[in-house]
């Protein structure tokens, strides 16, 4: 597909999902599997802090340990930190460089075959919410209408997080994403429950929670809550198509 | 309000400070910094923290450190379990604990709304309309000398484990700076509570909390794993993991990281952890 139609597809089909009981992990989610799709990318995630709080990782095109580690490791240093803090982009910084700002996060992106990085500011009215991960295995530069793309993604991702609220009031503000950041932990928990269950990978347990959230209807989080909670056994959850092994 | 006991002025938060006061620190300066903010910020609750176990008022460690941080008059935590009536944990002075004490007396404000909810709960004004709501607990508490309180909730996940409480002698809201500070103790409350449940010493909180400043993703995974492992809820799965840490001298970070690796597992036959 073009990319202006893919663009259009991922703008209609986040529209159908930005109502009234949306999951921000799973639209992140969503987001994150795009921008891999739109942007010549490898992997992408979105991390969110609350305001003068730590970063931490809340959804990714990818589930695997190799890239929550990648995205846990910014909780200290790294590209999304630096662009959180500053709120500013940072554009095809390569890995490889003669940059070694971040000691700790770079070798662990080499090892893990990625060749640039690249980061976008969740931002809106001036405040910096968190921060838009990309990753490229492919030498080269991304183009200026890649950047618009992924800048554009990352303003949607700031509206899916903060469109409930009509003025951005601290208090909401921090209450929801402290309530985001806290649906990463269940489903986390829910994952690890799955994972034994199952005798599955991570990544396999997470596609069955968002399948059976998919299928039914149902938000992410509190599939994943019912789950952890007992009040849905995990022999009935759906599973899930695409990712199963 | 026509205040009808005799003996007010014994409730008051006389001495100690307004609410509008910050503490000399990193959140004074609203840089656009924020994670050279928020570990200094961590970095001055356990600062804080040592301070106080030293002096040895343990039993309300975190509530002084969480009444510090944040710079309001006083501050309690409450506890929650499953089936089990909220308590009170610890409260900063007598004015919190006899605020704390109403509360769960009349079972409503702050903390109980909180709880119910799952949010932040902001009453910036007692004697507003909107607390009538609390209409056994607003009256009392107007007496005890509050006039804002705010409640934080304590969560890990799924795990619910309590409130944080917070009291002003003022009618105001939380700075933002308050209400980060708030939550960033919310969550060093939750890790205390969790390290003191598998027996770690009070007098060595702070150093315990320090060595794992954060939870990562292995450990709630791992708390998942050893809750079907063992047939127990996820809070038991955490202390359990907890514990065995303890035992083992090790980080939770790492018996965590061992248990997804399918390395480590909770036998529930043998009520034991097997190294495989």
């Amino acid at each position: 597909m073009a990319r202006e139609s893919l663009l259009v597809a991922t703008l209609v089909e986040l529209a159908d999902n930005l109502v009234d009981n949306y999951d921000v992990i799973d639209i992140l989610t969503l987001l994150s599997d795009r921008c891999v799709e739109t942007i010549d990318v490898a992997s992408a995630g979105v991390m969110l802090g609350l305001p003068g709080g730590e970063l931490q990782f809340v959804a990714s095109s990818s589930e695997s340990m190799r890239a929550l580690e990648l995205f846990q490791i910014q909780a200290n240093e790294g590209p999304c930190v630096d662009c959180y803090s500053d709120g500013v982009a940072i554009i095809n910084h390569e890995l490889g460089g003669p940059d070694t700002r971040w000691p700790r996060f770079t070798p662990l992106a080499i090892a893990q075959g990625f060749h640039s990085v690249h980061c976008l500011p969740l931002r809106l009215r001036g405040k910096t919410i968190g921060a838009l991960n990309l990753f490229r295995t492919d030498v080269g530069l991304l183009t200026p209408a890649d950047v618009v793309v992924a800048q554009g993604l990352a303003d949607v991702a700031t509206i899916a997080i903060l469109q409930h609220q009509s003025s951005l009031n601290a208090k909401l503000l921090n209450d929801q994403l402290s309530f985001a950041l806290n649906s990463r932990i269940i489903i986390e928990q829910a994952k690890g429950m799955v994972s034994q269950f199952d005798n599955c990978d991570m990544d396999v347990a997470f596609a069955r929670l968002r399948a059976h959230a998919r299928n039914h209807n149902l938000r992410l989080t509190d599939v994943a809550t019912s789950v952890v909670d007992g009040s849905l056994n995990i022999d009935d959850l759906d599973r899930s198509k695409e990712k199963q092994r | 309000m026509r205040r009808t006991q005799p003996s007010l002025s014994v409730f008051t938060f006389s001495g100690v400070a307004p609410c509008s006061r910050r503490l000399p620190g990193p959140s004074h300066i609203h840089s656009t910094r924020s994670h050279a903010m928020f570990s200094d910020r961590l970095l001055s609750v356990f600062e804080i923290m040592a301070t106080h176990e030293r002096s040895g008022s343990e039993r309300g460690l975190l509530c002084s450190v969480a009444s510090e941080i944040t710079g309001v008059n006083g501050a309690g935590i409450a506890l929650y379990a499953d089936d089990l009536p909220m308590t009170r944990f610890c409260t900063s002075n007598p004015v919190a604990r006899t605020l704390m004490d109403l509360e769960i007396t009349v079972g409503e404000g702050p903390c109980s709304s909180s709880l119910d909810s799952d949010t932040i709960i902001s009453q910036p004004d007692l004697t507003s309309a909107s607390a009538a709501g609390w209409i056994l607990y607003t009256p009392q508490a107007l007496l005890s000398g509050a006039r804002a309180v705010f409640g934080f909730p304590v969560r890990i996940g799924v795990i619910r484990l309590g409130v944080l409480c917070l009291f002003c002698d003022e009618v105001g809201e939380l700075t933002d700076a308050q209400s980060s500070d708030a939550l960033l103790m919310a969550s060093v409350v939750g890790r205390g509570i969790v390290a003191l449940q598998a027996g770690a010493q009070p007098d060595s909180l702070s150093e315990e909390l320090q060595s794992e400043a954060t939870f990562d993703f292995s450990v709630h995974q791992a708390a998942g794993m050893v809750a079907v492992q063992a047939s127990i809820s996820i809070a038991s799965a955490l202390i359990a993991l907890r514990m065995h840490a303890f035992s083992a001298s090790e980080s939770l970070s790492k018996i965590s990281s061992r248990v997804v690796a399918r390395r480590l597992r909770f036998d529930e036959t043998r009520q034991d952890w097997i190294e495989e």
